[in-house]
């Protein structure tokens, strides 16, 4: 391919769309390029129309400064004054740009602006701001269709293909960005309006103003129709799906932010696919909320087209930032299997939860939490700092008296662990000891223990351990005698001692369990 | 051995025919190429998109020719492998002024060197450059580098530069084309 011809606009375009002009063979459709306040059509590579959008009401108040400073009637400061207050009254929007431009001038400046602009008559004009087309009375491919544009003034026309006149005039209450519009223009149509502060409206035919949709959480970057539903992208890396009733249907998170979007729909496999540019480079193609393919793209691409290109039915064709133009074909064999690749959210985010009806307890609770919050948070407070410090003080008192059954500082780390068996009067105590350290081993130990003699007789007081290798687990038992008539339970504390030292190396307390044979033998 | 005994017979003997599946993308001068070879009474004058397929006889230096042609157009691309298993011979067609989709007819090609019943067959695929009146078109070495003949090592291939509507080039091709199958007979006699 290459350039058949260019041309050059005024200003910044801000939308460009092909559309079929008339019924008249052969059929050649038109290129509307919308610019500043114009849009300019051109027929056959030449420029063949220029509509201009409908001069706006200017401030009776604004006009008559500007009449004023016609006839030299009025002096820089006052007229900025002047203008500075009309502007506080109705808005820096509703200004004309003179005006505007005016109040942005340095002061020295000011005499120059004026001498040069006071002989035309004083103009407030709007800007095109998204445009976009809608079939007239037939849906064929090639029937006439209307030219549709949203501008900075927050209105929606719809243009006469032939005369552009002005056929509808809608308002939504913000400016729209982006427009999408399905039906025909005679028979019923809605325009799906985005717009820059992130609400989407609707637009029926007959209506005169838009009905809020759905208020987005971010800017929207892209509105697409897929089926029934719409499909935004939005400036925080997501991409949703609302119904037409503005219900969200799906949101997805994207891993780089969206440059531009685009719907593609392949009649012979019966689907329509999401593409959508990311500012990585990569090209991502979704079906509903599931991705379905990636393809690398060698630049960030901006623009996305996605049709019949020649003799090719399905054809996707992307400009990149840094002016070049890709062409992609889908290959016929292709599928699209949106299992084979990761899945979008899962399913249980869509899983309705029955959550139940609040009682009266809870209301109640809530109040009384509500009422009472900063002397809830005390009290908590406080009895957090109580529990910290009880444990603080048990930590203390256990390392000082090395009451842990697992001892890890010093020279021998060691664990140990007791287990009563037995239903009583006579227990089996079970104990198990192990040396944890790697290399060393420990030697001269001995298990001995400590119990109130009055309830428990332990048959080996005395358990010597003379050598334990490291990691192997060691156990002895010892029996154990419940001598108390009284049904009562207690501890038993065991210690773990090297010979000859006084402080014990780990201990272990028991809970015994109360002796159940008490009862009926003796 | 089954195919070239009776293709033997056919050649050698009996009728003299050989059938050759005549495929490429929509709009490549297919139908334009083997009009050209029909005789004078048979010729159609205007040509349009054919639709699934035509099939159409012609003679070319004493042997006789069934060719099946097929339509191009991405709905009907399918039907084209049907004919694969009976084939003597393939005459694949590329615009070569349209350098877009000159991919779109490698990936074709390629599917069809790839199938069943022509990846392990030593058939003898023919290629016209065609239109190589226009402007645009680009040379057959240029069309052969992208469709990546050089690579396509178990087939004896041939390509042509022609021109459906004055008739260049196409006898060159078909004779080429017509000798294979002929060689391919007297190797089998043997
Ligand atoms: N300039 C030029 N035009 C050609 C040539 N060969 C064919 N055409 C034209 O290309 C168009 C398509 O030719 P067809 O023979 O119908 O193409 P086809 O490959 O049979 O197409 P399908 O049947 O749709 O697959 C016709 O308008 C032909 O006149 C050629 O060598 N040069
Ligand atoms: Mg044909």
């Amino acid at each position: 391919t290459h350039l058949l011809s260019e041309h050059t606009v005024i200003d910044l375009p801000t939308g460009v769309v092909a559309f079929q002009m008339d019924t008249c063979d052969p059929k050649v459709s038109a290129i509307a390029v919308a610019s500043g306040g114009h849009i300019y059509v051109y027929k056959n590579m030449r420029p063949f129309y220029k509509f201009t959008l409908p001069t706006l009401n200017i401030e009776p108040a604004e006009l008559e400064v500007w009449n004023q400073a016609k006839e030299d009637k009025i002096d820089m400061s006052s007229m900025k004054e002047v203008l500075e207050s009309i502007r506080t009254e109705v808005g820096e929007s509703n200004l004309s740009s003179r005006s505007q431009r005016f109040l942005m001038l340095e002061p020295e400046e000011l005499e120059e602006f004026v001498h040069v602009h006071k002989q035309f008559p004083l103009k407030r004009q709007t800007v095109v701001t998204c445009l976009s087309t809608m079939k007239k009375s037939m849906a064929e491919d090639d029937a006439v269709s209307c030219l549709v544009l949203g501008t900075e003034n927050k209105d929606v026309y719809v243009l006469e293909p032939d005369a552009f006149t002005i056929l509808a005039a809608m308002t939504v209450p913000s400016v729209p960005a982006f427009l999408n519009v399905t039906g025909l223009f005679d028979v019923e149509y809605r325009i799906i309006v985005a717009c820059r502060d992130g609400i989407l409206y609707t637009l029926k035919r007959g209506f005169k103003t838009g009905r809020l949709c759905v208020e987005l959480l971010s800017q929207p970057v892209g509105l697409l129709r897929v089926k029934n539903t719409v499909v935004v992208g939005c400036m925080d890396q997501t991409l949703s799906c609302f119904s037409m009733k503005g219900r969200n249907l799906w949101t997805i998170k994207l891993e780089s932010s969206i440059v531009a979007m685009e719907t593609i729909d392949i009649t012979y496999l019966g689907i329509q696919l999401i593409v959508i540019a990311l500012s990585n480079g990569l090209i991502q193609l979704y079906q509903d909320k599931y991705l379905v393919d990636v393809v690398p793209a060698e630049d960030v691409v901006t623009g996305i087209k996605f049709g019949r290109y020649g003799r090719e039915e399905n054809t996707l064709i992307m400009t990149t930032r840094g002016g070049g133009l890709i062409i992609k074909i889908l290959k016929r064999t292709a599928k699209f299997d949106p299992k084979n690749l990761t899945p979008g959210p899962p399913a249980a985010q869509h899983m309705k939860l029955s959550v139940p009806k609040k009682t009266k307890l809870f209301v109640d609770q809530t109040m009384h939490e509500r009422e009472n919050a900063v002397r809830m948070h005390r009290s908590f407070q406080h009895d957090l700092y109580r529990l910290r410090l009880n444990t603080a003080r048990s930590y203390v008192k256990v390392l000082t008296s090395s009451l842990t059954p697992v001892s890890t500082g010093g020279s021998d780390p060691l664990k140990l662990s007791a287990q009563i068996q037995g239903l009583g009067p006579v227990f089996r105590l079970r104990l198990e000891i192990q040396n944890t350290s790697t290399d060393k081993p420990s030697t001269n130990l001995f298990f001995t223990f400590h119990c109130d003699v009055r309830i428990y007789r332990v048959d080996k007081t005395f358990i010597p351990i003379p050598f334990l290798a490291p990691g192997l687990l060691y156990s002895s038992a010892t029996k154990v005698e419940c001598v108390s008539e009284l049904g009562i339970s207690d501890v038993i504390k065991v210690f773990v001692l090297r010979e000859n030292e006084g402080v014990p190396l780990i201990t272990a307390i028991i809970n015994m369990p109360i002796s159940e044979g008490m009862m009926s033998s003796y | 051995m089954g195919l070239f005994s009776k293709l033997a017979s056919l050649l050698g003997f009996k009728r003299k025919e050989a059938s050759i599946l005549v495929v490429g993308l929509d709009n490549s001068g297919k139908s334009t190429i083997i009009n050209h070879f029909k005789s004078e009474e048979d010729k159609t004058i205007d040509i349009v998109p054919t639709v699934g397929l035509n099939v159409e006889k012609f003679k070319v230096k004493s042997l006789g020719f069934i060719a099946f042609d097929m339509s191009g157009q991405g709905r009907y691309r399918n039907l084209w492998e049907h004919y694969y298993q009976d084939v003597n011979g393939i005459i694949f067609v590329v615009d070569s002024s349209d350098s877009l989709r000159i991919i779109v007819a490698k990936d074709e090609l390629d599917m069809m060197l790839q199938h069943k019943d022509i990846k392990d067959r030593n058939i003898p695929i023919l290629f016209f450059a065609n239109k190589m009146d226009l402007r645009e078109a680009l040379s057959s070495v240029k069309v052969s580098q992208a469709l990546g003949l050089d690579n396509m090592k178990s087939k004896s291939w041939h390509i042509c530069a022609s021109n459906a509507l004055t008739g260049e080039g196409l006898q060159e091709g078909v004779e080429w084309i017509t000798d294979q199958l002929k060689y391919m007979v007297e190797q089998n006699k043997r």
